[in-house]
């Protein structure tokens, strides 16, 4: 029983952001372990991403170059990871908690039949088991958690763990077989609209987010301006969104996104307790609010007693001369 | 074709938590229901409801894995209208990690007889996971669809999802029986009617134990130890109120201080 293995979602040849910060979070726990850390990489065309996977840290990269695996499909994932696990017993399997890396984690767990911890937060040794730390109740508490199992099966949350950087390292891959052929593969992928252009609120390292206080959806106009010039992401609380004033893909909060920026701009929301949790990991949050005894001034580090419609171009333009 | 909605009561997203030493949570939330229908599951208990009002289907029966008390969220899900509810509940399946759920699920799906498509919500959220329906079709050999925002297409064996995932939409085609995880985008959850409340008040909803599902030793021990809970450690400091002689003079000063946070 020895290896931490990391899933390293790519595309376009390079490795996913989420996936360079599981490698961090792995070294970490294959340190601590005194067990060598293996980078999977899946795809079509990837020997390239191989070599960014090994510059990235890892030891050893475990691979798969098959048209099958040119799309993910858990489909196709799942019974190849799964098989490799089963022959090298892992002590650890850690994966972005990416839409893909959940569903991956999810399946290969089932199928070991062993201990699946998601979304964790914070990873740390004890023994020669990994404490994972994750939210629960949506935020409201953190938990600490062990799969007690022979191999643990961990994803992690976005932007937890900072990213991996380039060691200069190289090395040789062990390239596999696909353990399942197309004709047995269930799903067939028929159409894929990526999302360009828009920060996505997980992704994001700044955050300016409109509530209840913007008044109409014309008034997210001086909150997406703060936004565009900050070149970060668009946020909104549940009020906003329900009011229609701004789709639901923007929403902050316990039925929302859960977020973790290091700059989260909160204006005109007043802070409902499904808003902080979604929030309340952010590194600094600023609160702009009419109302001095808005809960949200309990959370901020700055807070700023004023009407938004004044404050938020304010703010832009002095952001524009210094930026 | 019957379809099975999975659901899970969970404490309302206004409830106030409270832990204690041992790590026991509990809530309450005055003014209101502390325990509701797991809010990402009104979007699956529409998504049922509506394949049987657009597509035909025979059936929608909502399942829960729970304790009695669980029988209120089924009362929704019958309210909103689904045909049947069933609660599986036994102490012989308590303190069930996500794999434990998911071998009682298939257990109970199967059970039901013939279904199709199962669909679930994002997360529950209490536990917070959203791992259950992948491992639910593997306990079950169905595909897994997973984040579903829309049912293109259903018939003939075959159904068409869009899947939003995190960076675009991906229109997939797979062979029935799936397990379906639903997102929010996929439909507007409708209210329970007067009548749907009325009627699903008087419903006697059959209750499932272990050995009804071959699970009389339980579904496996856990093999997941989440016996620390605890608060979240309230954030340091207080805040520093920006003042000024004009919102441009405020500006100023916050945005200094953000540079120097080197959060810019």
């Amino acid at each position: 029983m020895s290896g931490v293995w990391v899933f390293l979602e790519n595309k376009d040849g390079k490795i996913a952001t989420g996936s360079r910060e599981a490698i961090s979070a792995a070294r970490t726990v294959a340190d601590a372990l005194g067990q060598p850390l293996t980078g999977l990489v899946l795809g079509q065309n990837v020997s390239g991403v191989a070599d960014a996977a090994f510059d990235l840290g890892v030891d050893a990269v475990l691979g798969a170059d098959d048209a099958t695996l040119a799309q993910f499909r858990v489909e196709a994932a799942g019974p190849l990871v799964t098989k490799l696990a089963q022959a090298h017993n892992p002590s650890v399997i850690l994966a972005s908690a990416s839409s893909r890396g959940r569903d991956l984690a999810a399946w290969v767990a089932a199928d070991l039949e062993v201990g699946l911890v998601a979304d964790g937060v914070d990873v740390a040794v004890d023994g020669d088991k990994v404490k994972v730390t994750r939210p629960v109740y949506a935020g409201k508490l953190l938990s600490d958690v062990f799969a007690t199992s022979s191999t643990q099966v961990i994803t992690l949350r976005n932007r937890a763990f900072p990213q991996a950087e380039p060691t200069g390292k190289s090395g040789s891959a062990t390239w596999v077989e696909t353990a399942v052929a197309e004709d047995a593969i269930p799903t067939k992928i028929v159409g894929f609209e990526g999302k360009e252009g828009t920060v996505s609120l997980t992704d994001a390292s700044i955050i300016v987010s409109g509530g209840r206080g913007v008044g109409g959806p014309e008034g997210f106009a001086p909150v997406k301006e703060l936004a565009d010039t900050l070149g970060a992401a668009l946020g909104a609380s549940r009020a906003a969104v329900d009011a229609g004033w701004i789709p639901y893909e923007h929403q902050v909060g316990q039925t929302g996104k859960v977020v973790s920026p290091d700059l989260y701009i909160a204006a005109g929301i007043s802070g409902a307790i499904q808003h902080q949790a979604g929030m309340r990991t952010s590194k600094v949050i600023v609160a702009i609010n009419k109302d001095a005894d808005a809960p949200i001034f309990k959370l901020a580090q700055y807070g700023i007693v004023g009407d938004l419609f004044k404050v938020l171009p304010a703010l832009t333009a002095e952001f524009k001369k210094r930026l | 074709m019957k379809v099975v909605v999975s659901i899970k009561q969970t404490p309302s997203t206004t409830a106030v938590l409270v832990v204690d030493n041992s790590g026991k949570v509990s809530w309450d939330d005055p003014g209101g229901k502390p325990n509701v229908l797991n809010p990402w599951d009104e979007y699956t208990v529409e998504e049922g409801v509506r394949l049987k009002e657009n597509h035909g289907a025979t059936d929608v029966i909502a399942l829960t894995v729970g304790s009695a008390e669980s029988q209120e969220a089924l009362k929704t899900c019958l309210a909103m209208g689904c045909t049947e509810a069933i609660l599986v509940s036994d102490p012989a399946l308590q303190g069930l990690d996500t794999l434990g759920t998911a071998k009682t699920l298939a257990a109970a799906i199967k059970k039901a007889g013939d279904v199709q498509v199962a669909i679930f919500g994002r997360q529950a959220i209490d536990g917070d996971t959203g791992q259950t329906p992948v491992q639910v079709a593997r306990k079950l050999g169905w595909t897994p669809l997973t984040f579903v925002s829309a049912i293109k297409a259903i018939g003939g064996g075959k159904i068409t999802v869009e899947r939003l995932l995190d960076d675009g939409k991906e229109t997939v085609t797979a062979s029935l029986p799936v397990v379906i995880n639903t997102v929010k985008e996929i439909n507007e959850p409708r209210y329970p009617s007067l009548m749907g409340i009325r009627k699903a008040s008087r419903a006697e909803i059959p209750v499932w134990s272990a050995a009804d599902l071959g699970l009389a030793d339980g579904a496996g021990s856990s093999n997941v130890d989440w016996s620390k809970v605890y608060g979240i450690p309230p954030r340091g400091g207080s805040v520093q109120m920006i003042d000024g002689d004009s919102v441009e003079a405020q500006a100023k000063t916050l945005v200094d201080k953000l540079f120097e946070e080197k959060v810019i």
